[in-house]
């Protein structure tokens, strides 16, 4: 449905995007995630058409954004990082410009009432847009979007101020729009992501860095494949115990929890499953089993750990270490 | 276009502005009327229209400031841009709302004339010339208010910048009679909106004046064009 390739994009010197390239299939949700200035919203401003690339391609349904603009334009529902809302207006009066600007074909009355229910924006239907509420506002800049009932969305931060039942409802939409229409959103909220998105696309300064289903995407990309286990047990005995397992490498006791109870982690060979192993041993044993969880990378584990990689150089001086520090928890923290 | 064309329009009337620039347009045409025909005892209507001249180029810049620069201010300019319509519609949309506002106000100028045409017969041929003559020169100074507003994000710099372009093109003449060479002496006579316009005063109907006004407006709408086109190159 969307094709993206090798898309560059530089402002003056810097280099907002390098050599982007991803596919998206027919009636998917892809999620876009990265930092601030990752280069996500140039991307999505690329593919609708309001910026042009500097070098690289977009096609949307088998038609070039350059060759036939006003035809992919009218694939794309696109809602900015910043609603684009004309303050002197009502809902209505903003709506019904819309309806008219995208020179859609639906019947008015009913597609637009359709929408505003769709969105719940029927209660300020006749207020004007400059008094309404953040969310309310949000809200606009999303039923805009849906006008003319495009096979495609862009959906930049969607749920960006809304209070949290907005953002479940807004979430449910944004799903229920997914099983007829292709869904690109970005979104800081990793959690929200992986709620709505069957596939991750994660940028950082410019690169795509991952890209893959939502559920797998952490354990493909975890490099270590440790349990973490909880036991009522003597220490050195359940060690060595773990230790006897096929498969363990290696075995690392956390220490004392609770009393008499120890937390281990377990590291396995790459693609065995430890889980049944340890359960049966320590039934046999008769030591309860009081935990037991994969340390797989979380969404969050992982979103640090690809965004952060261009830290990860060695310093030239400590100087420089203890600077580079501080600027990743402030990163960390704007997060 | 006729969206962005309608959606302007009401904006101008949302606000104050529109408003505030017919009435003050057409206040000034009932004064002059009044001086020159009344107080004057005069028949020559060019007077009224030259005056006005002067004050229409004054207010044309406060039609065209918010033209093009409370878009790119407020992002609006994204929903513009990605719909399926040309620049070229959305630029003729702005530009035609400007100059539906400078028609109304020119319009309502005609109102003295038709209240005079009650009680004597006015010189109709040389009203309409003076009227399409506002209409033409009005159109041109509109385009490039557009053009320059769409050159800054702020509404205040996009007035002043062009209140400074209508103050030269209308007092230009007035330089050319400090300088000696003819070549400058025929460029600015050929640029000036003031020689122009008096052909039509006049109740000469020119089609080179006609022509070098539409032809205005055909390059700062197309130049307009580009610069939003070139602002997602950028």
């Amino acid at each position: 449905m969307i094709e993206v390739k090798n898309l560059t994009k530089r402002y003056g010197t810097k280099l907002a995007l390098d050599h982007v390239s991803f596919t998206v299939e027919e009636g998917s949700i892809v999620g876009f995630l990265g930092p601030n200035g990752a280069g996500k919203s140039t991307t999505m401003n690329i593919v609708t058409g309001y910026l042009s690339a500097t070098s690289g391609e977009v096609t949307v349904s088998g038609k070039n954004t350059l060759d036939e603009p006003n035809e992919v334009k009218r694939l794309i529902g696109y809602l900015p990082e910043i609603p684009p809302l004309y303050m002197d207006m009502t809902v209505k009066e903003y709506l019904n410009f819309m309806y008219e600007l995208k020179k859609a074909k639906l019947p008015r009355e009913q597609h637009l009432s359709e929408i505003c229910r769709l969105v719940k924006i029927d209660d300020v239907y006749h207020r004007l847009i400059g008094n309404l509420s953040k969310g309310y506002k949000q809200r606009v800049g999303i039923a805009q979007a849906l006008i003319g009932n495009p096979p495609v969305l862009i959906l930049d931060e969607p749920t960006v101020g809304l209070d949290p039942k907005q953002i479940i409802e807004i979430r449910t939409l944004i799903k229920n729009l997914g099983k007829n229409h292709t869904v690109i959103l970005s979104s800081h909220i990793l959690s929200e992501v992986q709620a709505v998105c069957e596939r991750i696309i994660v940028i950082n300064n410019g690169r795509l860095v991952a890209d893959g289903a939502t559920d797998t995407l952490a354990h493909d990309l975890s490099k270590d494949h440790r349990l973490l286990l909880r036991a009522e047990a003597p220490e050195r005995e359940l060690l060595h115990a773990l230790k006897g397992l096929p498969h363990v490498l290696e075995v690392e006791s956390l220490g004392e929890k609770e009393p008499g109870v120890f937390e281990m982690t377990v590291e396995s060979e790459p693609n065995a499953d430890l889980r049944r192993d340890i359960f049966l041993l320590l039934a046999r044993k008769g030591w309860p089993m009081l935990a037991m969880k994969n340390m797989d990378l979380t969404l969050e584990d992982l979103f640090l750990q690809l965004t952060s990689s261009d830290a990860a150089y060695v310093p030239s001086s400590e100087e420089d270490f203890s600077d580079k520090e501080e600027n990743t928890e402030q990163g960390g923290q704007e997060e | 276009m006729s969206a962005i064309f309608k959606r302007e329009l009401r904006s101008y009337f949302n606000a104050p502005v529109g408003y505030v620039c017919i009435a003050v347009l057409a206040a000034l045409y009932g004064l002059f009327y009044y001086q020159v025909m009344v107080l004057g005892s005069s028949s020559y209507i060019s007077q009224v229209y030259n005056t006005m001249f002067s004050f229409s180029m004054m207010v044309i810049p406060i039609i065209t400031m918010r033209s093009m620069t409370d878009d790119q201010k407020n992002k609006t300019d994204q929903v513009l841009l990605t719909a399926p319509v040309g620049v070229t519609s959305i630029v003729m949309g702005k530009f035609l709302s400007c100059f539906f506002v400078f028609f109304i106000a020119s319009s309502l100028g005609l109102l003295p004339a038709v209240a005079m045409s009650f009680f004597s017969s006015p010189a109709w041929g040389e009203i309409i010339g003076n009227y399409l003559g506002t209409l033409l020169y009005g159109g041109a100074m509109i385009s490039i208010g557009v053009f320059i507003s769409s050159l800054t994000v702020s509404q205040i710099i996009a007035a002043i910048g062009t209140f400074v372009v209508a103050v030269l093109l209308m007092f230009i003449d007035s330089l050319a009679t400090a300088v000696s060479n003819q070549v400058i002496i025929a460029l600015v006579g050929w640029i000036s909106f003031n020689t122009r316009y008096t052909t039509f005063t006049q109740g000469i109907f020119s089609v080179s004046s006609t022509v070098f006004f539409l032809s205005v407006m055909a390059v700062f709408v197309f130049l307009t064009a580009r610069r939003l086109e070139s602002r997602r190159w950028n």
